[in-house]
């Protein structure tokens, strides 16, 4: 099983310089932290998704298809849950189902999807190696930077484990979906103890092997694979920097917001 | 094809690693982690000679790997205790050194080879150490050539460490730190979580390297793979207990035994027929009993299938499958075929092996059995009823499935809780929960732990646990993905009485396993499979009779087996070797 997200091609975005990237996936957040309004959300959702097709990562996409779902619908509904503004549409028992809280639910969702895309895209054309180089030039420490791709890289192994323990515990007769809401979320005790447990094990034998071979050993390590910044990343830095400076006017101007009616 | 003699090249000519004299001296190395009264490590003294390869056996705890990381320095700067004593390599001592700066001194092959690898190609890998010492570019990339030639990985530098099977990522490792260029190299049970085909490659590598004088330290359990080191050590509670060239140390049988290492098989023979001695080789022990039995057989090569001598019921029980298995086959989403076709059924009272390289389909045929998968096509019944109308939570007490790692399952505050919790979720009345547990933790060994934290046993306790808490539910059939790995001989022992024990008491039992003893000597019908079919299904006996399927499919016979074919015969165990040649006179 596949277990990280990185795609091997050779397109634009993965021919461009890690410090590049970084700055590319914060200029995008930056775009989307600006507008609530799902109008002005929706040119970068397509934007992102032809940047996915055009990237050759539409197969993570298409394999992460339920965790957007998963995501993006609860986060509309539960916000139009707690958006009480505007004249309601229709009446449905604890819901406020108005044009302004529709939209703004909508664009909540739109939202955090865009966030989890954007982060899905990034891994998908930068290797770890990359991303500890793209954030040390940013000026984080080797260290730490180094310490937040090898969580990148352990996400995806936990997610297994989690599957094995959940076979392991509905094989002794377990049953996940019983009880109310409140109840599912105890009942993944009997998951979230071994996982946890397991996951410190390989957190430790990971430690000792990073240390012998060196970990630490230089503030400033030297890369195996040469990294320069050429004609290409210099146009693809101005762009990033248009698309957040456009979307800051977007706010700027009011056209970011939900109108309240 | 393996190739350390470019490598080597290369690091003589770093003149740091000219072998000469003394690689590393320890001096009443004394340890006690942190929170224990115990003494990991007591008074050790050791000097190794460049060029020299040890080994060390000893059982778990015995502080085998304790030794190794004081080497390393990991003992004390990551795991912190109370050490006493010196360690000095090449001549310099070590204290106060940290674990990174030892790196190239000391080069360090782990267990858990999924936790040694942190980057997204093979080359990456090996330069990952050498980019952590600051090195030029041109420096590593005169490194990174031979360190992968002699691993046997030139070629596959772009791959992605994890596309690698285990035996090719176990090797990446010891490129990893071959790159270093250190003065010894320490193996920490290297080969524990591999199959028979990695493990054969690791060790293959691990004789080419100790060939081109490589000053080596290898830990491990199993003392046939020892065979080839310069010295032997024998750690019991922290102590050493022998030492000495294998040929003294591995004829002390009981000795062996009593510390938890398997004894070497051949061995046992030579002593069971009376002969004073160490088999080096299996062509040795040959050349051995044939002076005490000189009109003993020789084997003749016709096709030896039909012909064993000693013969035994294998075939299953006429009685209605628990199992049934038919024509099924299954892929993965996207993936290619896992299972082609595969029939197979499983009787009352069954004891079978499933052997197989990772990959051949082993694992999914279980899941299939105990529904976490459904067959693409083909038909499963458990016990006549149709495998796909029952839910697998549902079949837990007909089936019993207890995975590889016991650590998957336990999650309670005491071991009694852990062993309730499946009859709990069956909602069984407490009076008989509390009964079941005292019956299943008595046969499990466990019956003084029932208030003891499950997180704070042995490995082996705890793979008696989970063993207890699925066998509670008195399933008819239990599975056991690989039951015994990473537990010393004598758990491995212990394991495998218990699991005997239930057979005898009419448990059916389908064992997963890469250990070729544990069939010989436990199993009474193997399958084997390779490319998701069945290529064998029958006797344990008429299984290592096949010597040419057994090449194909890289299982390899106990050497006592193997020993055994040479004489036209095929015998499972050391004590039925040797009653065979007793049969034919002395």
């Amino acid at each position: 099983m596949k277990t990280t997200l990185y795609v091997e091609r050779d397109s634009f975005v993965h021919r461009l310089h890690p410090t590049v990237k970084v700055f590319g996936l914060f200029a995008v957040f930056w775009s989307i932290y600006w507008v609530d309004n799902p109008v002005a959300l929706t040119p970068l959702a397509l934007l992102l998704l032809a940047v996915a097709f055009a990237m050759g990562a539409m197969e993570n996409v298409y394999r992460l298809r339920w965790f957007f779902i998963l995501i993006i619908v609860p986060t509309m509904l539960t916000w139009m849950l707690f958006y009480r503004v505007g004249r309601p549409l229709i009446h449905i028992p604890l819901f406020h189902v108005s044009r302004a809280s529709l939209m703004f639910g909508l664009g909540r969702g739109l939202k955090v999807g865009e966030l989890v895309l954007a982060s899905v895209l990034f891994l998908s054309g930068t290797k770890v190696e990359e991303l500890a180089v793209g954030l040390s030039r940013l000026g984080m420490p080797y260290r730490l930077g180094f310490t937040i791709t090898l969580a990148f890289r352990l996400v995806p192994l936990f997610m297994e484990s989690a599957l094995t323990v959940v076979d392991a515990q509905r094989l002794r007769g377990y049953d996940f979906d019983a009880g109310g809401a409140f109840e599912r979320v105890r009942r993944y005790v009997p998951v979230v103890v071994p996982v946890f447990m397991g996951a410190l094990r390989k957190a430790n034998n990971m430690a000792m092997a990073l240390e012998a071979r060196g970990f630490g050993r230089t503030r400033r390590p030297t890369s195996f694979v040469e990294y320069r910044m050429g004609a290409r990343d210099a146009v693809a830095f101005a762009l990033l920097m248009a698309l957040g400076a456009a979307w800051f006017m977007v706010y700027y101007s009011g056209l970011g917001a939900i109108p309240v009616r | 094809m393996p190739d350390v003699k470019g490598w080597m090249r290369e690091a003589e000519a770093d003149a740091r690693r000219v072998p000469a004299g003394e690689a590393l001296a320890v001096e009443d190395l004394s340890f006690a982690y942190h929170d224990t009264a115990r003494a990991a490590l007591r008074a050790i003294n050791l000097i190794q000679s460049a060029g020299e390869m040890i080994g060390v056996m000893g059982a778990s705890g015995a502080g085998k790997s304790t030794l190794a990381k004081c080497l390393n320095r990991i003992i004390p700067e990551l795991e912190g205790g109370e050490l006493r004593g010196t360690v000095r390599i090449a001549g310099r001592p070590t204290a106060g050194a940290r674990v990174h700066q030892m790196a190239p001194e000391v080069g360090m092959v782990f267990q858990d080879f999924e936790s040694q690898l942190f980057s997204t190609t093979v080359a990456h890998e090996v330069a990952f150490a050498l980019e952590q010492l600051g090195m030029e570019r041109g420096e590593m990339l005169r490194r990174i050539g031979p360190a992968l030639e002699a691993v046997g990985l030139a070629g596959l530098e772009q791959r992605d460490p994890t596309s690698l099977s285990g035996g090719q990522k176990q090797r990446l490792a010891i490129a990893a730190v071959l790159a270093l260029r250190p003065r010894i190299i320490v193996f920490d049970e290297p080969t524990t979580d591999l199959d028979p085909e990695g493990r054969a490659e690791v060790f293959a590598l691990i004789r080419q390297l100790r060939e081109q004088g490589v000053s080596l330290l290898v830990i491990e359990h199993e003392a046939e793979e020892l065979q080839r080191s310069d010295r032997v050590m024998l750690l019991n509670e922290g102590s050493i207990i022998a030492e000495g060239p294998p040929s003294a140390v591995m004829t002390q049988l009981d000795l062996l035994e009593s510390c938890g290492v398997h004894p070497p098989g051949l061995n046992r023979l030579l002593k069971l027929l009376g002969i004073e001695g160490h088999a080096q080789s299996i062509e040795h022990a040959e050349t051995e009993i044939r002076k005490r039995f000189p009109n003993a057989p020789i084997a003749s090569t016709q096709p030896p299938s039909r012909r064993t001598p000693v013969s035994d019921s294998v075939r299953p029980p006429s009685a209605a499958p628990l199992i049934r298995i038919e024509n099924v086959s299954f892929s993965y989403p996207g993936g290619p075929r896992v299972l082609d076709g595969v029939d197979l059924s499983i009787a009352p009272g069954e004891f079978v092996a499933i052997i197989g390289q990772n990959g051949s389909g082993k694992t999914t045929l279980a899941k299939l059995m105990i529904g976490l998968l459904q067959p693409e096509s083909g038909k499963i019944w458990l016990d006549g009823r149709d495998r796909a109308t029952l839910h697998s939570a549902a079949t837990a007490r007909d089936i019993g499935y207890v995975f590889q790692n016991p650590d998957h399952q336990i999650f309670a505050a005491t071991v009694e809780d852990e062993v309730a919790f499946g009859p709990r979720n069956f909602g069984l009345a407490p009076g008989e929960i509390e009964r079941r547990c005292t019956e299943v933790l008595r046969a499990v060994g466990l019956e003084n732990e029932r208030a003891s934290n499950p997180f704070l046993l042995s490995k082996g306790q705890r793979q008696r646990l989970a063993v207890a808490s699925v066998l509670v539910l008195r399933p008819k059939v239990l599975i056991l993905d690989e039951p015994t790995t990473g537990l010393d001989y004598r758990e491995q022992r212990r394991m495998m009485r218990l699991v005997t024990e239930l057979n005898e008491s009419g448990v059916a039992i389908v064992m997963i396993t890469h250990a070729p003893w544990l069939v010989a000597e436990y199993a009474r019908r193997v399958v084997l499979m390779r490319g998701g079919r069945t290529i064998f299904d029958g006797g344990v006996r008429e299984f290592f009779a096949h010597d040419a399927m057994l090449r194909a499919s890289s299982f390899r016979a106990p050497e006592v087996t193997q020993l055994s074919r040479r004489f036209g015969t095929v015998a499972l165990t050391p004590e039925e070797m040797a009653n065979w040649l007793r049969g034919r006179g002395g």
